[in-house]
């Protein structure tokens, strides 16, 4: 039997998570709950600020933003889970420089005093697959695994900032191949596959989507073709910025890159880490928003994801 | 009374009449305080008689004003005001000694180190600091008493750490002055590194050609005792007389009746992976380095053999030589010096995975390659790729792995001789297969020796090697397991996807993997880099700053054949220079036994790290041994009864240093 | 004639270097980027880099030299902070963050791209989100994530205009509304500027 554990934690949830892929934030909720970890909602919580654009622009109100958004859980008491890659990456690089850079945390206190908050840097930023992989444990995991997915093949996208700079994330300074998130994919009986390039950036982040859409088009392109060269039935990442990058990116490299693409146009189901989790804990897909369940047009997921539903129906065991 | 204690009474009795004297050192000094001021300020000190400056006191004529101060009687103590004592405190020594004033009634008080090399836009803050330095000198300075350097005699016999192309040059040399030489070596067979090179830069001579010639030298010289699989285990004692333990390891085969005919070979049952080839064939439990090995009788590899006793069988073995029950025998010698030349190991890249070392099979080291393009290697000299056993079509170098890289894990320096091997290696696969496209990936070429440059330019003009000017990023392996790279020509400022058959790093050098623990043992000092450290970078490059102990080639610091000959050779003479005086002077800062005082508790005894006391069980007293003492303190420290006085460094010496460190003093102006 | 000369007259040379940028980096404690040796491992990591025109080791060598033209560049808009040249550098410099500050002394400059600019200006500004879900223009966001029972509006500023305020109060502080307001003055003189231009040319024709 696991062992009950104390897990605490402020959800900061984002803006691309909880305004374009919901199921991405409603995922999360219901793995956590199923985990026996209790979320807080960070009340007024604002964009993390996104470290392409808003560190770029001026990293001084990157960084008081992003404090701000960290004493949000320190009034709770709590570290900090977000399942974005992005928002990772700035509250993380941001608790680390405060932590080393006794001025700047001046600097930042004296602006946040303006509006009675106070950075103490005594909460630690997580992300949700570092709570699930380092404060759960994958034994522990393991133990609410229900169903077995059988002949599931799965494409796994890491993305950048959930490992770089490595010197400021928990891995150990592993960057070039970590394997904790394949772990976590093969405990539901899915097989993570090798395809090439297979730690390339997804081309959304940096500032690049927002800049020339074309270029980070082109990034996922090549990601595509080379999931589709190795052969899998989804794809799996956590971040929510790489999932809207490869699940709205197909449509974009499909009409950009359309006399580049060998074979029929990009169908790839993309899948977020706690929703192919969740169903291997046998949670309710619709908890997970893996079903559709509405009319509207022209919202995520856009390249639908049905078919991976059918597929598994039959193969959990 | 002895000599020593009656001119300790006569000295104790006399006035000191002190003499000071301020150097400029150029502008090292003086153009960062006045040292007239200093001067006048060291003049105005009790018990000073006399104070000079002088631009140069290092100089003839600088000495020339100390000895005619002391000839004509006017001072009897000295004190120097300029550089470190670690400088120039012997030179001005041996001026008192020359004038005819004991040695020891110098003291130098550092005035540029400490002072102005330090606060060198800080005049004020200089000259108060010198102040004091000359003060606490001149308080020392009237406590002195005259000591008596000890001489030890040096033992004509020098223990070198390591048989490679170092240590033997080091040894053929001392043996040919008529020294006797131990010659360690931890492998089975003496030649190093170097018996695993195919051809040597830039005039491709054949390695084992040069070296085997030295290696048979060795073999013949009487005056080397060489131990073979052999490795130090204890050193003892000091500069002259050094007592060492080596441990001759078990080979388990009788070495001198083994005929080296290779029968037992054969029937080996046993395969493991040749060291010598780098992993890339394997060898038997009982084997033997290489062909020309020297000693050419063979050894089992105990942890590897199963004994299962064939090679032990009659029919096997004529001359019965294998013997299970073989146990380690240890030898202790005595001598007078000795040459640490460990030389290194290679760089093992499998932690930058970025290159696939380790995990694509046609990623190999440079000196794997070496082993490849040698005639007695595992494939005789036809170099072939690791997956398929084919020759490749294309190859690819990249320079700098584990050199030149700041990050943690890395080492900064630049291993020197990987440039010039890679040309080496890069050119010798070109002349066996022109048709094929070899490629050098850089970020510098360093062709610094004679002949390099030369060697470099006909590499790319006459061999048509493609040198391309980036650092590779990344490897891949593709279904044929090719290897893809990407790298940035920097010059074309354009990316570029090279596919290649196989992909060798050119690996740099580091410090044998057991540095630390040869350090500890000969209590010499390593540099940041794992490398032993020379006692002054430019102009003392063999010593180390433990006298008696020298070290040459590689284990100093990455070099190529050629200075590494050159520094073995060096060692040889430094080591030479000790051992042709026969004596040598020891510094007397050794401690000594007020007798009446020791109640013969021995807690001096149990403390001290050197076994320099014994106990007197006649008078019950403590004694200290003299050359063996290093002048450590701690028995002075631990002693109860106050009974122990350090030389040249007693608690009243010292206290009147301090003393005069902390009193309030008026501080005029002497800024500039 | 003269269709010639721009086409191959191009009169490239530099006379001197300009370490007005280098200073700046020295100033913020980022002085490791001038142990930069050129070795070309950060552009030979680029992803963007083998399919864009930047190159991650010109953009840090004509910093160090002082061609302002980086600034104005788009090429170092593409880098997508992948921290693969952070990695790899020998020299440890901590290439990405050089880049980051890079695009600060840009945006300082006022060089901007619009669609950024706009970003920051008006949505990050007035939501506090940086991809919003709040208005009718949103409303089938706030439609499916009800589909999904959740809140149609998450718990963030949305749902705290109190803490927009908030927000805004702090960015007036750190003086990025100042950095905003400046951005806007030159953009309005830039296109000013080349209306009248423009007007001119249409007059000569």
């Amino acid at each position: 039997m696991n062992e009950k554990k104390d897990l605490k934690y402020g959800f900061f949830l984002g803006c691309v998570a909880p305004n374009r892929y919901p199921m991405i934030e409603t995922s999360i909720r219901a793995v956590f709950e199923h985990l026996g970890a209790e979320l807080f909602d960070l009340e007024g919580a604002s964009c993390c600020p996104a470290p392409g654009v808003f560190r770029a622009f001026h990293i001084p109100t990157w960084l008081v933003i992003a404090a701000r958004n960290i004493t949000l859980a320190e009034e709770l008491g709590v570290d900090i889970v977000t399942g974005c890659n992005g928002c990772y990456g700035t509250l993380r690089d941001a608790w680390y420089e405060l932590e080393h850079e006794p001025e700047l945390k001046k600097m930042v206190n004296e602006h946040l005093a303006k509006v009675g908050r106070k950075y103490m840097g005594n909460i630690e930023p997580k992300h949700v697959v570092q709570v699930l992989y380092q404060d759960m444990g994958i034994d522990y995991l393991r133990g609410f695994v229900k169903h077995k997915f059988k002949d599931l093949k799965v494409a796994v996208h890491y993305g950048c900032h959930i490992v770089k700079p490595s010197d400021k994330r928990p891995w150990g300074g592993e960057y070039e191949c970590p394997t904790f998130l394949d772990e976590i994919v093969e405990l539901t009986g899915a097989k993570s596959i090798d395809y090439k390039d297979k730690f390339m950036c997804c081309g959304a982040g940096g500032a690049v989507r927002t800049a020339v859409k074309e270029v980070s088009a082109d990034f996922s392109r090549e990601k595509l073709e080379n999931i589709r060269d190795a052969g899998c039935d989804i794809i799996i990442d956590c971040c929510p910025f790489c999932h809207l990058q490869l699940d709205l990116g197909q449509l974009e490299a499909n009409t950009i890159y359309k006399d580049m693409i060998i074979g029929k146009p990009y169908k790839i189901p993309v899948v977020y880490i706690t929703q192919l989790l969740g169903l291997a804990f046998g949670i309710d897909p619709n908890r997970l928003g893996l079903v559709k369940n509405h009319d509207l047009k022209g919202v995520s997921p856009f390249i639908p994801i049905e078919s991976f539903l059918e597929k598994v129906k039959d193969q959990l065991t | 009374m002895t000599e020593t204690e009656k001119q300790i009474k006569i000295t104790g009795k006399e006035k000191p009449k002190i003499g000071v004297y301020v150097c400029h050192c150029g502008i090292n000094i003086a153009g960062v305080v006045d040292v007239f001021k200093l001067k006048d300020y060291a003049l105005s000190l009790p018990d000073v008689v006399l104070a000079r400056e002088y631009k140069f006191m290092c100089s003839d004529n600088g000495q020339s004003l100390i000895k005619d101060d002391i000839e004509a009687g006017l001072v009897n103590r000295v004190v120097v005001a300029a550089c470190s004592p670690r400088m120039h405190e012997p030179t001005f020594r041996i001026t008192c000694k020359e004038a005819g004033l004991n040695q020891f009634l110098f003291e130098q008080a550092n005035i540029r180190e400490h002072a102005t090399w330090v606060n060198m836009n800080d005049s004020e803050g200089a000259y108060e600091i010198a102040q004091d330095h000359i003060r606490m000198a001149v308080a020392k300075a009237r406590m002195l008493l005259p000591l008596e350097v000890q001489r030890v005699s040096v033992e004509p016999s020098c223990l070198i750490i390591g048989a490679g192309i170092a240590g033997m040059n080091s040894a053929i040399d001392l043996a040919k002055e008529g020294y006797k030489v131990y010659l360690v070596e931890k492998t089975p067979t003496i030649g190093g590194h170097m018996a695993q090179l195919d051809k040597t830069f830039p005039t491709m001579d054949c390695s084992a050609c040069i070296i085997t010639p030295r290696m048979v030298d060795v073999a013949r010289e009487k005056n080397i005792e060489l131990l073979t699989y052999s490795e130090v285990v204890d050193v003892a004692g000091y500069v002259g007389n050094f007592e060492v333990t080596i441990k001759k390891k078990p080979h388990y085969v009788d070495q001198e009746v083994c005929t080296g005919c290779g029968a037992c070979v054969e029937t080996c049952p046993v395969s493991v992976g040749n060291e010598f080839e780098l992993g890339l064939a394997p060898r038997k439990a009982i084997y033997i380095p290489f062909p020309q090995a020297v000693p050419g009788e063979y050894t089992i590899d105990m942890e590897n053999c199963i004994q299962c006793g064939i090679c032990a069988r009659p029919d096997i073995c004529e001359p019965d030589a294998i013997r299970y029950d073989d146990k380690p025998e240890f030898l202790k010698v005595k001598v007078g010096t000795i040459i640490i030349a460990t030389g290194w190991d290679p760089y093992d890249p499998t932690p930058l995975k970025q290159y696939g070392y380790g995990r694509y099979p046609n990623v190999i080291t440079a000196f794997q390659m070496e082993r490849l393009l040698s005639s007695y290697g595992p494939v005789l000299g036809k170099p072939v790729r690791p997956s398929d056993l084919k020759a490749p079509h294309s190859i690819a170098f990249l320079q700098c792995v584990g050199s030149r890289n700041f990050r943690e894990g890395g080492n900064t320096y630049c291993s020197r001789v990987c440039c010039m091997y890679a040309t080496k290696q890069a050119r010798q696969y070109k002349e066996k297969h022109p048709e094929s496209d070899v490629y050098i990936f850089y970020m510098d070429i360093r062709a610094f020796g004679r002949g390099y440059e030369e060697f470099y330019e006909s590499a790319a003009e006459n061999y048509g090697i493609n040198y391309i000017r980036g650092r590779i990023a990344e490897v891949w392996e593709d279904k044929n397991q090719n290897i893809i790279i990407r790298a940035e020509d920097t010059l074309m400022q354009t990316p570029i996807e090279l596919k290649v058959d196989m992909f060798v790093l050119s690996v740099g050098l580091e410090a044998v993997a057991n540095a630390a623990e040869i350090a500890s043992l000969l209590s010499v000092q390593r540099s940041a880099d794992g490398f032993f450290m020379e006692a002054h970078p430019k102009l003392r490059p063999v010593d180390t700053l433990t006298d008696g102990i020298f070290i040459a080639g590689v284990a100093q610091g990455p070099k190529d054949i050629p200075d590494t000959v050159a520094q073995a050779k060096g060692a040889a003479s430094s080591a030479a220079v000790l051992m042709a005086q026969g004596e040598v002077e020891i510094e007397p800062y050794y401690s000594v036994v007020l007798d009446q005082l020791c109640s013969g508790c021995r807690s001096c005894q149990s403390l001290c790290p050197f076994g320099a006391i014994d106990f007197d069980e006649f008078r019950k007293v403590a004694i200290v041994n003299p050359a063996l003492c290093k002048g450590c303190g701690t028995c002075v420290s631990a002693c109860p009864s106050g009974a122990m006085i350090q030389n040249h460094f007693a608690d009243f010496q010292l206290n009147s240093i301090i003393n005069v460190a902390v009193k309030q003093t008026s501080v005029e102006n002497g800024a500039k | 004639m003269s269709e010639n000369v721009d086409k191959y007259i191009k009169r490239k040379v530099y006379t001197s270097t300009n370490s007005r940028i280098a200073n700046k980096f020295v100033e913020a404690g980022l002085e490791k980027m001038r142990a930069c040796i050129n070795c070309g491992t950060c552009s030979g990591s680029c992803p963007s880099g083998r399919r864009t025109a930047i190159r991650t080791r010109s953009i840090i060598r004509r910093a160090l030299t002082g061609d302002e033209s980086v600034l104005e560049d788009i090429d170092i808009w593409l880098c997508s902070t992948c921290y693969y040249c952070y990695e790899r550098c020998p020299r440890d410099i901590p290439v990405t963050d050089m880049i980051i500050k890079l695009r600060n002394i840009a945006v300082e400059e006022g060089h901007i791209l619009d669609s950024h600019f706009g970003l920051a200006n008006n949505i990050f500004w007035t939501t506090g989100h940086g991809v919003p879900a709040n208005g009718e223009a949103n409303k089938k966001w706030q439609d499916l994530r009800e589909s999904f029972g959740l809140p149609p509006l998450p718990p963030t500023v949305h749902m705290h205009p109190e803490a927009v305020k908030e927000c805004q109060d702090l960015m007036r502080s750190v003086g990025f509304r100042k950095l905003m307001d400046n951005i806007e003055e030159k953009k309005a003189k830039e296109k000013a500027e080349s209306e009248k231009e423009e007007g001119a040319e249409e007059k000569q024709k």
